[in-house]
């Protein structure tokens, strides 16, 4: 909340002549009067020694310091605030009548040429006036501006990439929107590619990310709160849903549970999520993260409530279900039937990708007899010549595949192909003949390492990674009854798991009969015409009830158009049915 | 939090108290393929077991496992009072643990059939690694030789022996053989089995199947030779095909596969004296005709479904002759009889069936149909008559 001490800095300024701050009004010091209680509570009485200190203040400190209406004083304030930062910019100019103008800006944050034009409407085109009411309505030729009567505000706008105006003789300030073109194109996400669906992606800037879900939901109904967090960072945050279908009290829970964080930097909405998050020592992720504005809109429509960071392409969704987590964003656009088959197939392979390696091990040393006589003299032989236990060899290859794939991720993509060749070979082929892993232990830790990449979101995947080893380790104590106690205990874990209040194992547990359809199967859409309601949303009705024409229902043969006069009048009977 | 990590550290401490108790690697199993029981001449059982030298079975090379030439497996023998008495004996002179649960078959001595099988059954049910779902067979001579066999198509004996009753033969595991000795009104029966040099003689010794072994009680009476167990065939809940020969002419013979049959059991109690009607359905196949006949012409077929149940007939009074002869009631015809005269048989009949059986009358009839003659009506190579 107070200024910090930095040894040089403070060195640096007690050099300057104390006269010079004398020179600031007595305004000054009365506004900052937090600023002078704080250092008295650090035990620093003098009052000089914190003007001295004054470009340590984070922006938060600044909150209520007016802004003062001799303009000196404001360029005094500014460059003491801003010393040694080559990148602020403190132009001072007059405008045509005279009238002494200061325009503020971060150099590379502002579109230049922009920038340009306004301050030659207030130069050379405009008469130019005293009042920033006057100026801000009638000379300059921007679209976005906004007036701001504190420093924080001012400044948040500044290092924001905005223009900051202030003019002699008044205690606002204006903020000019001519942001730089700074930013990446939209691409497709890699993270989240998808067959069939759109391409594009969210970006590090919020802006964009804002504009791409408004041409989703043009609406009036999408909100975009927004927030500002991080002392340091004053990093930018929208929270985004839809009024009237969200939750209000959801919303409200959301807006108190971010606005809380006192952190000095977000530097990735990773850091949100952990802060809001409801057990923060669960494996299992309670916010959803993607970075496709299309699911971040089917979110919204569900009555969810998304998170926008500035300066990360990742956007937070909340609430989320375990179940959630198995479901990608194709589901929807693929017809149901394959929809269904391939959320089967997640949910078979999410097991796998449990169990398998502790299910191998526990058989294989405690449980013979539940094999198939081949299969066990098949394994048998496999492992005659293996000098580890089962449970030894298990952890070797698991560790040394989550290595593999660690490395895989981090190296440059062409380095990357040859790590994974390298790998295949020495883990796979290698280890083997030499002796030293079995191959049914190979095979189960490629099955296990093909299943966890079948879980769509990542976070949900490395849950089930990180909790495989405990079980393998049940698995080896206990055997089969291990495994099941540490499935009880997950289960447990995942009944007790809330994510902002929303029972994560919902609709199935607490069950909500209605909501099924979304869960063990994905339902063509025109079954799907109510939004979940376990997210307790206020207008429930997705879809016109009794949408399914009667086309539909006779399988298309009462609706097509037959020849003669009585078709077309059919076919409007049938239209008008649906 | 204080809570929590006592929680944790009393859940640790009893994971690792407890230890991996009863592990066993793989690799330090013998896992029993087979076994074979068979009484000595002083009286002591011998246990013989058949296990797989798993490092013959072709896993990766390199390491080393200790056994050495090319046979992937080994039978070892010992004798004892009781069964686990010659378990223990094999076990000390074995480096690893005999694991019984996944054997496939019992090899039964004939010389302990004839003595009677019902005590050495006990320990295939109280042991749990031992399953009552593993087949029975019996040996003609030792049991232990059939343990030695060498199929050629089977890594074991043991295997070949399954997968052959499983066909060939009335299967009978553990629990049919515990239930058919323990149901009055039925005898036991086993498939019977030796084994023999393939021929020309090679190195393998194969697995034949001689026939069915009859049971009166628990002890081994005789042998329904091929033929008489074709018989017997009719009278399963479960038909199993099989292929027979039937004479057509005194030269010429056809040879069919039965695909569907079974017989009905009529028990009529007439003034005292107990019949039989027995009533045999066949279908079948014609799989080969050495024969002038046509079998297109609804004639020829119409004889040859008519030999065809007389064959059937005979082979069918063949088995029950031999029943008579020994006493023994393969075919449950008590059970049959017990469930219509429930009060004559509890009260008289009951007590000394094996010896009633000797009077009592059966009368067989036969309905056999031919469903298919195969792809040809006639021999390919003659040629077409005119029509």
């Amino acid at each position: 909340m107070f200024c910090h001490y930095y040894a040089p800095a403070r060195d640096s300024y007690a050099a300057a002549p104390s006269a010079y701050f004398a020179g600031l009004s007595s305004i000054i010091r009365i506004a900052c009067q937090r600023l002078v209680n704080a250092m008295a509570h650090n035990g620093t009485p003098n009052k000089e020694e914190w003007l001295k200190t004054i470009n340590t203040c984070s922006l938060t400190d600044l909150e209520g310091v007016p802004v003062f209406a001799a303009l000196q004083e404001n360029v005094l304030f500014l460059k003491r605030l801003f010393s040694d930062c080559s990148d602020f910019v403190i132009r001072e100019f007059k405008m045509k009548n005279g009238v002494p103008v200061v325009a503020v800006f971060v150099d590379g944050l502002i579109d230049t040429r922009a920038v340009n034009q306004a301050l030659e409407a207030l130069m050379i085109l405009e008469s130019g006036d005293d009042d920033v009411e006057v100026i801000e309505e009638a000379l300059l030729p921007v679209s976005q501006i906004s007036k701001a009567k504190d420093y924080k505000e001012f400044l948040q706008a500044v290092l924001s990439g905005d223009t900051g105006i202030m003019v002699d003789g008044n205690t606002q300030a204006l903020t000019l929107g001519m942001r730089g073109p700074e930013k990446r194109s939209v691409d497709e996400p890699e993270g989240e590619a998808v067959v069939r669906g759109p391409r594009e992606g969210f970006i590090e800037n919020i802006r964009t990310n804002t504009s791409l879900l408004r041409r989703k939901l043009k609406t009036p109904r999408l909100k975009m709160k927004s927030l500002v967090i991080g002392r340091e960072t004053n990093t930018n945050l929208v929270l985004a849903y839809l009024e009237g279908i969200a939750d209000r009290e959801l919303v409200e829970e959301v807006t108190r549970r971010i606005s809380v964080i006192e952190s000095d930097g977000i530097l990735e909405s990773g850091y949100i999520e952990e802060l809001i998050q409801d057990n923060i020592y669960s494996p299992f992720p309670q916010v959803q993260y993607t970075e496709r504005p299309d699911r971040v809109a089917g979110a919204l429509l569900e009555g969810r409530v998304a998170i926008l960071v500035d300066g990360t392409p990742m956007v937070l969704i909340v609430p989320t279900t375990f179940w959630i987590m198995l479901q990608a964003n194709e589901d929807y656009y693929e017809r149901f039937q394959m929809a269904t088959l391939i959320r089967w197939l997640r949910y078979l392979f999410l097991l796998i990708s449990l169990l398998t390696p502790a299910a191998y091990v526990a058989i294989t040393t405690f449980h013979q007899q539940m094999l198939p006589t081949t299969l066990l003299l098949s394994i048998a032989a496999a492992r005659e010549s293996i000098p580890f236990p089962a449970i030894v060899e298990a952890l070797i290859m698991e560790i040394s595949f989550e290595a593999l794939r660690e490395a895989g991720v981090r190296l440059p993509k062409t380095v990357g192909q040859a790590v994974s060749i390298l790998g295949a070979l020495v883990v796979g082929q290698a280890a083997v003949e030499a002796g030293i892993v079995s191959a049914p232990m190979v095979i189960v830790v490629s099955i296990t390492g093909i299943a966890s990449f079948t879980v769509p979101h990542f976070n949900a995947s490395i849950a089930l990674r990180m909790l495989r080893f405990p079980l393998m380790i049940a698995a080896s104590i206990l055997g089969i009854y291990g495994i099941l106690v540490g499935i009880l205990l997950i289960m447990g874990h995942l009944a007790n798991l809330r994510s902002l209040g929303v029972p994560y194992l919902s609709p199935i547990a607490p069950m909500s009969v209605g909501d099924l359809k979304d869960v063990l199967i994905r339902a063509p859409w025109s079954y799907m015409n109510k939004r979940p309601s376990f997210l307790g949303v206020q207008d429930a009705r997705r879809l016109r009830a009794g949408h399914t024409s009667q086309q539909q229902r006779d399988a298309g043969s009462s609706g097509t158009v037959r020849q003669g006069g009585s078709g077309t009048g059919d076919g409007g009977r049938t239209r008008g049915e649906g | 939090m204080r809570r929590w990590m006592k929680g944790c550290v009393a859940a640790l401490c009893g994971l690792l108290m407890a230890g991996c108790w009863d592990r066993v690697e793989v690799n330090d199993l013998a896992i029993v393929i087979a076994f074979s029981i068979d009484k000595e001449a002083n009286g002591e059982y011998r246990l013989s077991v058949q296990v797989p030298l798993v490092s013959n079975l072709g896993g990766p090379t390199g390491g080393g496992g200790g056994t050495s030439g090319d046979k992937t497996y080994y039978v070892d023998s010992a004798t004892g009072k009781t069964l686990r008495e010659a378990n223990s004996v094999l076990q000390a002179r074995m480096s690893r643990q005999l694991f019984y649960a996944h054997h496939r078959v019992i090899v039964i001595g004939e010389e302990l059939a004839r003595d009677g099988l019902s005590k050495v059954l006990d320990i295939v049910a109280r042991f749990p690694e031992n399953r009552l779902t593993a087949y029975l067979v019996l040996a003609k001579g030792k049991g232990i030789t059939m343990l030695q066999a060498q199929p050629s198509f089977e890594r074991f004996s043991g295997e070949a022996m399954r997968e052959l009753i499983k066909k060939e033969t009335i299967p009978v595991t553990v629990k049919d053989m515990a239930q058919m000795l323990s149901t009055p009104g039925v005898d036991a029966y086993l498939p019977y089995v030796m084994s023999v040099h393939s021929h020309p003689k090679g190195k393998s010794k194969e697995i034949q199947i001689l026939g069915v072994a009859q049971f009166r009680g628990d002890k081994m009476v005789g042998v329904f030779n091929e033929e008489a167990a074709g018989g017997l065939r009719w009278f399963r809940r479960q038909f199993t095909p099989f292929a027979t020969k039937v004479a057509l002419t005194d030269r010429e013979n056809v040879n069919v596969q039965f695909d569907k049959g079974k017989a009905e059991i009529k028990p009529v109690i007439k003034q005292g004296r107990i019949q039989f009607l027995i009533n045999v359905y066949a279908s079948a196949t014609v799989i080969e005709n050495l024969t002038n006949a046509d079998l297109g012409r609804a004639a020829n077929l119409t004889a040859l479904e008519r030999k065809l149940s007389m064959h059937i007939t005979e082979t069918v009074k063949k088995t029950l002759a031999q029943m008579r002869r020994q006493r023994t009631d393969t075919i449950g015809l008590g059970l049959v009889l017990a469930r219509k005269y429930p009060r004559e048989w509890r009260s008289q009949l009951r007590d000394d069936w094996n010896e009633r059986l000797a009077q009592v009358e059966f009368h067989v009839q036969t309905k056999a149909e031919i469903t298919n003659i195969g792809q040809t009506t006639e021999n390919i190579t003659k040629e077409d008559h005119d029509e």
